[in-house]
């Protein structure tokens, strides 16, 4: 059995201690806002934060994140309570397809969490292990400027939706 | 009302339909022709009472809900949007108010640009342009009919607004009266579609033009969009499917006995179907299944591909054209004399690469065989060629089939191709259990329908006025239609029964160009070259590599925008010419007979301040049209001392202008050109699938890179306003970025560019 908390809540797991986070959320917990890409840690698509950090968990076996905190895109904020992150990628219109947003949204939010006023080169470095096949670059960057223009007003939540633990 | 509508008023007027509902709901579908045999084969909407019909495009309910079936794929282009926002516009609601569900197959879906139920060619808004808006319209018209009656009014004393309709004949706002459309749908379903059914003016839009949210934004920020690899079905299992390296080869021997003990697997069994061959392994966890996967050995027959390699496919190109120039696409004047006679003559060759499509969800499909039935859930870019896919690789027939479509993790073409359709459908058959079958990344580049590689031999005849007097381009390559015709054949013809599919194919393919539409797959963008020259010979000599083709992004005009403009540039360079004017001027001036070009490449001009570059670059300019949409870009490009030939060519900024007609979205415009360009810009740097004994030799991101954010420039989108018909937007970004790139990198170095990615010398 393996321990660990997503999103505020604990569970523990029977499953091969190989198998990538990425799948034991995704398949087990039936989280499936998290996305599989490349399975080699090189596109993003998987983006969890492990402890606060973003992670690719297509590479993380689940042995190496035991008794440690999860969160993933469905943490961070839902439909009816989104976190600013969330709501500057609507209010910009990020996605194109969609499928790599939610590991653009956990890099970005893990950013903006450890610095909240990033510059140009600040975010480039943050964001560039996430792939977008459809070049929604601009836009990303320009939602996550919008965030950090509002965090110097402290009217920023980024996440809204983590359950409170025990 | 327009011409075009009086025009398709007859037309409209016999393809709607509408229906009562046992709820009081009121449905406007469409009327199938007599041949059509498609029943329940539509879309299913889970818990409803009442029936829904199998060719439905709208319904409305009497609680007020307002329901819309989407006939295109949302692939990121912007259709569960853009569409939806036709229709509101007529019906007169809130496009946010409209639910959207993904269509099953129905001949009434078919792409009529095509005659195949297909997202693709950037034919959504052109095609549906009409009809969506129609029936919206002719719904609209009904409502308000039903509300008049119920007053004992006339209806031009109503007005629809907002899921409205209000009566205005009480002579003040104060007085108006309003009942919802759920109110009326139960007495605006006994009425019949009225014979005319007028369209809006452009004047009267409300959303056409002017709406500028994404209706997919929210679900795709919170990770709640459900895309072809989130399908969960009870009792599921997960699928790995071990394919040859190269794809013609048959099975000699593996070894199932090990695999089978190894934890989590049920069942591992070959499959070898036509088009279908490989190792299936069925297991309760997708990392099972793939863990097993790696401790599997097969034997496989030598391929015919096994001594295939770009040198030996190149060398063939050159080979057949040099034998024969093959098929003559266009031909102006007598350019063979005008080389001849020529003061100056300029010849360049060039090698286009294989390109993969690298959609980041990878291929997948889940399905469900049961007895008499299989049901498909796909990720697919054309659902009645799944269809003919899930058919051909198991023993249902095409009634039995019912494919749901899903969000799709990017399309680029790569879903035109249906193999990942066909495996899910033969592995379900064989488990007799529901799987969904995953592909990895390594298996997704290497098992690719590759934009096509093609050689390319172009001259042109300059006089002693630096005139150019004549061009000429010829080209060999494979044809990207024989390579998806197996399953778009039997799909026009879905009575057919399954034994006639293989002459449907073969008849297809003798028919290209006749009673199928033409493959201009490599040739298209070159053969409409729009400069005036007197004399223009154009000819494509069909050379096939063996290697898997299929639609990349932009198709033919992905290659022929850069091997066009890169040419022309190179001839805007001669002394004779570049003494008389710039590379600009040269473009503008051969343009005279194409005015929405020239209004297109004199805006990217201006707004790029073309002349001035940005602080250290040079500047590229470059136009194509493509999809019926003109695009022009100019590129600030720097040149930087660095180790990496990657990282020496530094793209700035690209000002990018399209003449698309009339724009539905303006912001999702806007987002297609910023994607295509940087899509476009990915091959530019990047691109380049190598072939080596008959096999793919790259893997993944690290070896098939994609542009990353820091590589990202700075893009502004410009659009023409216009009061034309709408033509393409997901593709017409791509064709004219690299030869813009180029272009610049010219001006810097005087280097000229005659094969992709670029690479400086």
């Amino acid at each position: 059995m393996i321990k660990l908390t997503v999103n505020g809540i604990e569970h523990s797991l029977d499953v091969e201690v190989d198998t990538p986070l990425l799948w034991v959320v995704r398949d087990f917990l039936g989280l499936k806002g998290s996305k599989f890409g490349c399975g080699a840690g090189l596109c993003g698509a998987c983006t969890m934060h492990l402890n606060g950090n973003p992670i690719r968990t297509c590479i993380t076996p689940i042995s190496a994140v035991a008794d440690q905190t999860i969160t993933t895109i469905e943490g961070v904020g839902n439909v009816d309570s989104l976190s600013s992150v969330q709501q500057a990628w609507i209010e910009h219109n990020v996605p194109q397809c969609g499928y790599c947003q939610s590991g653009q949204i956990m890099s970005a939010t893990a950013l903006l969490a450890s610095n909240a006023q990033p510059n140009d080169h600040d975010i480039d470095s943050a964001m560039s292990g996430n792939i977008c096949r459809c070049g929604t670059y601009p836009r990303i960057k320009a939602a996550i400027q919008s965030v950090a223009a509002n965090k110097a007003t402290n009217n920023v939540e980024l996440f809204t939706n983590i359950m409170e633990t025990k | 009302m327009t011409s075009s509508s009086t025009e398709l008023k007859q037309s409209r007027r016999s393809f709607l339909k509408s229906t009562a509902m046992g709820s009081g709901g009121l449905m406007i579908s469409i009327a199938l022709p007599s041949c059509a045999n498609l029943k329940n084969n539509g879309m299913q909407h889970a818990g409803e009472t009442d029936q829904w019909n199998a060719n439905a495009w709208l319904r409305i309910d009497s609680n007020n809900s307002i329901h819309f079936v989407l006939d295109r794929v949302e692939m990121g282009q912007g259709t569960y949007t853009g569409m939806t926002t036709l229709l509101a516009e007529e019906l007169e609601v809130d496009p946010e108010k409209v639910n959207v569900s993904f269509a099953g197959v129905d001949s009434v879906y078919r792409n009529t640009i095509y005659g195949i139920q297909i997202t693709g060619g950037s034919t959504s808004v052109t095609s549906s342009w009409h009809i969506i808006r129609a029936a919206g319209a002719a719904t609209r018209i009904m409502l308000i009919k039903a509300a008049a009656n119920t007053w004992g009014i006339n209806a031009n004393e109503c007005n629809a607004e907002n899921g409205a309709v209000i009566n205005k004949s009480n002579g003040h706002p104060l007085f108006d009266q309003q009942i919802t459309f759920g109110q009326l749908a139960s007495i605006a379903a006994t009425y019949s579609v009225p014979n005319d059914i007028p369209l809006k003016d452009k004047a009267d839009f409300k959303v056409i033009g002017k709406y500028n949210k994404r209706l997919d934004a929210l679900k795709k920020a919170t990770g709640t969009a459900d895309f072809g690899i989130d399908t969960e079905l009870p009792g599921m299992k997960y699928a790995v499917f071990t394919r040859a390296a190269r794809w013609d080869s048959q099975i000699k021997h593996f070894d199932a006995d090990q695999i089978k003990k190894m934890p989590g697997v049920e069942q591992v069994f070959a499959i070898n179907k036509p088009s279908t061959i490989g190792i299936a392994i069925v297991a309760k966890s997708y990392w099972q299944a793939r863990k097993a996967q790696r401790a599997l050995n097969v034997e496989w027959y030598k391929s015919e591909l096994t001594d295939v390699d770009d040198a030996s496919i190149f060398a063939q190109y050159k080979k057949d054209l040099a034998a024969d120039s093959g098929n003559n696409v266009r031909s102006e004047g007598d350019t063979k004399s005008a080389l001849e006679n020529a003061a100056q003559t300029i010849t360049a060759e060039y090698e286009m690469p294989f390109l993969a499509h690298a959609t980041l969800e990878p291929q997948n499909c889940t399905a469900w065989a049961k007895p008499g039935s299989l049901e498909i859930w796909a990720p697919t870019q054309s659902p009645d060629m799944a269809q003919v896919a899930a058919a051909k690789a198991t023993d249902y027939s095409l009634s039995n089939i019912k494919i749901h479509t899903t969000f799709i993790g990017g399309g680029f073409g790569r879903r035109i191709n249906q193999d990942f359709v066909a495996e899910a459908a033969a592995i379900s058959e064989m488990a007799q259990q529901p799987i969904k079958l995953i592909w990895s990344r390594e298996e997704d580049t290497q098992r690719d329908w590759y934009r096509p590689s093609s050689y390319h031999k172009l001259s042109a005849s300059i006089n002693n006025s630096g005139e150019i007097t004549g061009w000429n381009h010829q080209m060999a390559g494979s044809g990207v239609f024989d390579y998806f015709v197996g399953d778009a054949a039997p799909a026009q013809y879905p009575f057919m029964p399954k034994f006639m599919f293989g002459i449907l194919e073969s008849a297809g393919k003798l028919g290209e160009g006749i009673i199928a539409p033409a493959d201009g797959s490599i040739y298209e963008g070159a053969e409409a070259i729009p400069y005036d020259f007197a004399n223009i010979n154009v000819d494509y000599k069909k050379s096939d590599s063996g290697i898997l083709v299929g639609n990349w992004r932009s198709v033919g005009y992905s290659h022929n925008g850069f091997i066009v403009e890169t040419f022309i540039e190179q001839l805007a360079q001669l002394p004779a010419i570049k003494a008389q004017k710039d590379s600009y001027q040269f473009r503008y001036d051969l343009l005279k007979n194409h005015p929405r070009a020239q209004a297109v490449l004199k805006m990217a001009a201006a707004k790029a301040h073309w002349g001035s570059p940005l602080p250290g670059c040079t500047q590229g300019i470059s136009i194509h049209k493509s999809f019926g949409t003109w695009v022009a870009e100019v590129a600030d490009v720097q040149i930087k001392n660095s180790a990496t030939n990657d990282n020496q060519i530094k793209v700035k900024r690209v000002v990018c202008v399209v003449d698309c007609g009339q724009v539905v979205n303006p912001d999702i415009v806007i987002a297609q050109m910023e994607g295509g360009i940087i899509f476009a810009l990915t091959a530019a740097l990047y691109g380049k699938i190598t072939i080596k004994d008959g096999t793919v030799q790259q893997t993944n991101f690290h070896d098939y890179q994609l542009l990353r954010m820091n590589q990202a420039p700075q893009i502004d989108v410009h659009i023409i306003d216009s009061d034309e018909k709408p033509t393409g937007v997901g593709e017409p970004g791509v064709p004219p970025l690299a030869s813009a790139v180029a272009n610049a990198i010219t001006a810097k170095t005087g280097q000229y560019f005659y094969s992709l990615p670029l690479t400086l010398e």
